[in-house]
């Protein structure tokens, strides 16, 4: 028991003169310590825009009967997600029109394009692919 | 999400599915996204189409109207503790503890720049159509760089840099980076590195400066929100300081990058990049340790190894350059031309839709003169700042 007590300070003894030899020092101020006081600080925070909110487009009661347009806008792979989607619809739903598209920019509505789908399509599944 | 929202539909009806799309083949395709199940919902992705389509609207998604989010309470108030929790809260640090941001020291900020504090220095968003343009002001960029420990001397670069309204953390799933290099007398002005370690982390004014454009992007232009407006597949950990270089226009034999890009001697100059980063041109094997060098040939065919998206640039130590020099290259511009064959045919300026700049190559020294090494990696210079206009 004495030699354990004996060990047991000698470790501690290396480990204050460890502390010594590294120079360390006590930035806290422990126990007893002030409260910090309370600061106010600004927000970094910059202003969103406001936001004009647009109702969504009506839905369809069923796809029967109706005119889908299937809209590639071009990203790579997209075309043949659209192939398969196509396929899909063929088998699950023959009753509905397909049509395959493909908008010439990925990030600018093709003018020529929305005209016809404002005309002639009941529902539209843009493809952004990605 | 952002960009329904921001194009006023925030209850707009999306569908998830195990992605991505492109590099796969139809059966893969079919298995995994046609035929497969919405991670998040477990259902399948056609039966919900089906259902978006078909399923009438709610109050919500026909309401009309105007939404102002604002931009929340203009100050807080708490012990210093509370309040680093309260910005990590907020999401409005990089989860580094920042320097709080109390009147006093925006103020000081402040002082260095002759720019009202209400000025709109810029307007900013995370890059592409992902979430709407924010605005912020001279004030806020002050208490940004606040946050990032900056000195007020180096306020007028970062309100340079905050002035292009340039993102630095990009949406982007690729992972994009930004940098900027710096001219100018103001490098030794301000203590900027433009010596060993000239790139990495350990100079206050490269760092900080960094730092403090990023945060300024989190918290003015709503950049770096992971799964909303900052979607990099494994990321990008330039995105928390960039890369802010000085040249070492005192040991380069060539002309500094503000003055091949147009602008006088001596003035001090910002110049952004965008791109995927650098690293040591030792990760090529084009660049295999002699007894002698050819650095020239070594850099031009690592240049031919490039992606064109962002075109290359070369990072270059002085020794490096000075090779460049002694292999009979005068100038930068006579170097391009051996290195990006002029004249010769150019990459496909599009692929995928995204514009490239194939052919770019951007030549900038810094650095130290211990060993002959070099940085290469791909970035594009975008613009140019006059640092001295925000003073």
């Amino acid at each position: 028991m004495k030699l354990r007590t004996a060990i047991i300070s000698v470790l501690c003894l290396g480990l204050a003169c460890s502390a010594g030899i590294l120079g360390t020092q006590a930035y806290g101020q422990g126990k007893g310590a002030v409260e910090m006081p309370e600061i106010t600080v600004l927000s970094p925070m910059g202003t969103p825009p406001p936001i004009t909110l647009k109702a969504q487009a009506p839905r369809l009661d069923t796809l029967d009967g109706k005119t889908l347009y299937l809209v590639n806008t071009g990203f790579v792979g997209t075309e043949r997600l659209m192939e398969v989607m196509t396929e899909w619809f063929a088998a699950n739903h023959p009753k509905t029109t397909i049509v395959n598209k493909r908008n010439p920019s990925m990030d600018v509505p093709n003018k020529a394009l929305w005209d016809e789908i404002h005309e002639k399509a009941d529902a539209v599944i843009l493809g952004l692919g990605h | 999400m952002e960009v329904a929202l921001n194009s006023g539909m925030p209850n707009l009806r999306i569908q998830y599915f195990r992605g991505p799309v492109w590099g796969k083949t139809n059966d893969q395709l079919r298995k995994q996204i046609i035929e497969g199940n919405n991670p998040i919902t477990g259902k399948p992705v056609m039966q919900e189409i089906i259902g978006h389509l078909t399923r009438p609207l709610t109050a919500d998604e026909k309401k009309t109207g105007e939404l102002n989010p604002g931009r929340g309470p203009a100050a807080f108030t708490g012990t210093p503790d509370e309040l680093q929790q309260l910005f990590l809260d907020k999401r409005m640090t990089d989860f580094l503890p920042i320097t709080l941001p109390t009147e006093d020291k925006v103020e000081e900020m402040l002082k260095a720049t002759s720019h009202e504090p209400d000025e709109i220095l810029g307007k900013m968003n995370p890059g592409s159509e992902a979430g709407d343009v924010w605005t912020y002001t001279v004030r806020d960029a002050a208490v940004n760089a606040v946050m990032a420990g900056a000195k007020p001397e180096y306020f007028p670069v970062i309100l340079a840099l905050g002035s292009t309204g340039t993102t630095p953390v990009n949406v982007s799933d690729n992972g994009f980076m930004a940098g900027a290099v710096i001219n100018g007398a103001i490098r030794e002005e301000i203590g900027l590195n433009s010596d060993i370690g000239a790139v990495g982390p350990y100079a206050h004014a490269n760092t900080v400066i960094g730092r403090a454009w990023s945060l300024l992007a989190i918290n003015g232009g709503n950049c770096g929100k992971v799964g909303t407006t900052y979607m990099g597949t494994v990321g990008n950990p330039v995105n928390l300081t960039n890369i802010i270089m000085a040249e070492n226009e005192e040991n380069s034999p060539f002309q500094p990058l503000s003055v091949r890009r147009g602008f006088k001697k001596g003035e001090n100059i910002v110049t952004l990049f965008m791109g995927w980063g650098i690293l040591s041109a030792k990760n090529w094997k084009a660049n295999v340790w002699g007894s002698t060098m050819n650095y020239p040939q070594i850099i031009k065919d690592i240049y031919a190894q490039q992606d064109a998206m962002f075109g290359t640039i070369a990072v270059l130590s002085p020794p490096i350059a000075d090779f460049v020099k002694d292999a009979g290259y005068d100038t930068v511009e006579t170097f391009t031309e051996f290195v990006t064959d002029a004249g010769a045919a150019k990459p496909k300026p599009k692929i995928g839709g995204f514009g490239m700049r194939g052919g770019n190559f951007t030549v900038v020294v810094t650095g130290g003169s211990n060993n002959n090494y070099f940085m290469m990696g791909g970035m594009v210079p975008t613009v140019s700042v006059k640092i001295d206009d925000w003073r």
